[in-house]
């Protein structure tokens, strides 16, 4: 197997609460190639947000921490990393798009500054090349008169304007990973597939591997090639993208794929009514208990599910899937 | 680019709207004070040690005091357009005058105590904020906690007590013990001395709220997620902390400054008291207790003026720092 540009290993990510240390991430691995495009999916608190924090060392300490595990950025440890190391990293070799562009911003430094800053850190250039740099970057992200924008303050952008202003930022060193945390959540719709479309070009353009954190399994199904389904801080499922939409093995990611509206215009079609899944993920304190984290919600638990935790075992060629459907028969 | 035209026409509805609430003002003082038990006539007359009826008669109507109240103000008011806020009845000289001779030394003092303790408290601030459970952290709790319980006069006689009286290191009272011969510099080294233990204990009030505002402030700020951003960049802790968070994080407190030194006269009173400060603090005190009702009005209005005049700059100051500010 060909060395690949991230591996996560056996990742662990706690937090000290009043009620002891939790676990909000655990066993956690998988790879990430050259170019890639990885899904990672799941409901909110599943542990998708944290864990790519981590990847940029950024756990907020206290009260979390990454408490086991490793992750190689091309064989080098971020887990052990040095602050020192880790701002060299940051923003240059991993970047990071987040959830909410309308508060992302410094609200007091122009976005051109913004961008330009980044430059300034990892590449030793002047301000006057680090806002060329920022101006073609705007272009880049698709900002019309980028020279003008440069000048302007988030509060004067669109949200949608302010997420292209984030994705610059986060590709203007050309980082080996980029990671996107829900990148258009609070977007609307048209604007949703804009960026979506950006992200796309740019990838091909800078060749970046992307790690696309997201609870849309629309977007999963447009633009990833690889899909890690997250529940309760687990991986419960793995697998490229079109065996994810057509045959989901694990009842969570099941769920999750039903969950998707279908349109119709025919009036005589009678509306299936809108899939759910029962129940809420369950509180990291409550993982404690030894089985399936998803039987209280499985519409398919048996016995075995209250009692242990399944692992999480190969189910086809590149597949992977932690239910005991899977291997053992309800008996 | 056109950017100046919206700033002037709000600057210019802003003194519109002040020039109305320094009338508002100058009616409102008129009258309390005219309601207020006490007769400036008969202070005056007994500080003469006693007075004829007819001469009493004779200085109301010198002051105007025997007309009526609406009178009254109507002559007042028009003095105050023409810049003349009256005629001290204690000190026999134009409200003005008394004015200008005073603020000089009253000035000196805030300026020195809540620039220190701005730049002292927003030091303190900032650093207890990125440790939030160090020691510097908890004493600067423990700080405001006592600077807002301790009041200021308890503060001022304990330093005398302990800084003038047990080590007299620093003068007890007054603002210069020269003589007038010494050279310029020596004068102000002289005042500089006699700066130091009213500075300071208004200093501390000071201190202790702007210690608490920087570290809540900075506090929220470095919670944001701009921050978070920036942390992600991989830009140094130093351009985090203080390129990021710091010129968010002082917003609250230019406003508080700017606030806050237009409250000069009323800060003052009780440490120039105190410290025998010879500055308007003081000058009003006096008036009070001498029914010195020109002189108080004057003191009044004045700090009032001064309370608009430092929300306007400030508000000018608020533009330059947040860019949001000028397009809403």
């Amino acid at each position: 197997m060909t060395q690949n540009l991230l591996s996560v290993q056996d990742l662990e990510i706690s937090f000290r609460t009043a009620a002891g240390e939790v676990q909000v991430v655990r066993d956690l691995s998988f790879e990430l190639a050259q170019g890639e495009v990885l899904g990672i999916v799941g409901e909110s608190g599943c542990g998708k947000s944290i864990t790519a924090l981590s990847l940029l060392g950024l756990v907020p300490n206290p009260p979390g921490r990454v408490s086991k595990g490793r992750i190689l950025l091309e064989g080098e440890d971020i887990v052990t990393a040095s602050e020192r190391r880790l701002r060299q990293i940051r923003g240059n070799d991993i970047s990071m798009v987040f959830q909410e562009p309308m508060t992302s911003l410094n609200p007091v430094y122009s976005v051109g500054e913004q961008i330009a800053e980044t430059a300034r850190a990892h590449f030793n250039s002047s301000r006057s090349e680090a806002w060329e740099r920022a101006i073609e970057m705007l272009q880049l992200v698709g900002i019309p008169s980028p020279e003008r924008r440069a000048h302007e303050f988030p509060h004067q952008l669109s949200g949608g304007m302010r997420q292209r202003v984030m994705i610059a930022i986060a590709l203007v060193c050309e980082p080996k990973v980029l990671i996107a945390d829900e990148p258009t959540t609070a977007l609307d719709v048209t604007v949703q597939a804009q960026i979506f479309d950006l992200f796309r070009d740019l990838q091909h353009k800078i060749g970046a591997a992307i790690i696309l954190i997201t609870h849309d399994i629309g977007v999963v199904a447009q633009m990833t090639d690889r899909v890690i389904v997250m529940y309760a801080g687990r991986k419960i499922e793995e697998g490229p993208v079109s065996a994810f939409i057509t045959d989901p093995r694990h009842p969570y990611t099941r769920g999750l794929v039903n969950c998707i509206p279908r349109l119709s215009l025919d009036p005589s079609d009678d509306p299936e009514p809108l899939f759910e899944i029962p129940g809420v993920v369950p509180s990291p304190s409550d993982l404690s208990l030894p089985r399936c984290a998803f039987a209280p919600r499985c519409r398919n638990a048996f016995a075995l599910c209250l009692e242990k935790s399944p692992p999480l075992l190969p189910v086809a060629e590149g597949r992977a899937a932690a239910c005991w459907l899977e291997t053992e028969k309800p008996g | 680019m056109v950017k100046s035209a919206p700033v002037v026409k709000s600057v210019l509805r802003k003194i519109a709207s002040i020039l109305l609430l320094l009338l508002a003002v100058l009616v409102l003082n008129f009258v309390l004070i005219y309601a207020a038990p006490g007769d400036p006539v008969e202070a005056l007359v007994g500080e003469m040690g006693g007075a004829t009826p007819e001469l009493i008669a004779e200085l109301r109507a010198t002051y105007g005091l025997d007309r009526p109240l609406w009178q009254q103000i109507g002559v007042y008011l028009g003095n105050v357009v023409q810049g003349n806020l009256g005629h001290s009845l204690y000190y026999d000289q134009p409200v003005t005058t008394l004015i200008a001779s005073r603020i000089g030394p009253t000035l000196l003092l805030i300026t020195t105590a809540l620039f220190s303790a701005i730049i002292v408290g927003t030091i303190l601030g900032v650093f207890s904020a990125q440790r939030r459970n160090s020691t510097l952290s908890h004493f600067v709790t423990v700080l405001s906690l006592a600077g807002f319980s301790a009041p200021v006069f308890w503060i001022g006689i304990m330093l005398i007590l302990i800084l003038s009286v047990s080590f007299p290191i620093f003068p007890i009272s007054g603002m210069s013990s020269s003589d007038g011969t010494t050279s310029t510099l020596g004068y102000a080294m002289d005042v500089a001395h006699h700066l130091v233990l009213p500075a300071l204990t208004l200093g501390l009030i000071y201190l202790a709220f702007y210690s608490r505002l920087a570290r809540t402030s900075m506090i929220e700020v470095l919670e944001a997620d701009y921050i978070r951003t920036a942390r992600a960049k991989g830009l140094s802790r130093r351009s985090v902390v203080y390129k990021h968070a710091l010129r968010n994080a002082i917003l609250p407190i230019v406003t508080f400054a700017g606030l806050q030194f237009g409250q000069v006269i009323s800060g003052a009173v009780l440490v120039e008291t105190v410290f025998a400060w010879p500055g308007l603090g003081t000058l009003a005190f006096d008036s009070i207790l001498r029914r010195d009702t020109p002189t108080l009005l004057g003191i009044l209005f004045f700090s009032s003026l001064m309370v608009v005049v430092m929300n306007l700059l400030t508000d000018l100051l608020y533009r330059r720092i947040d860019p949001r500010i000028k397009t809403s």
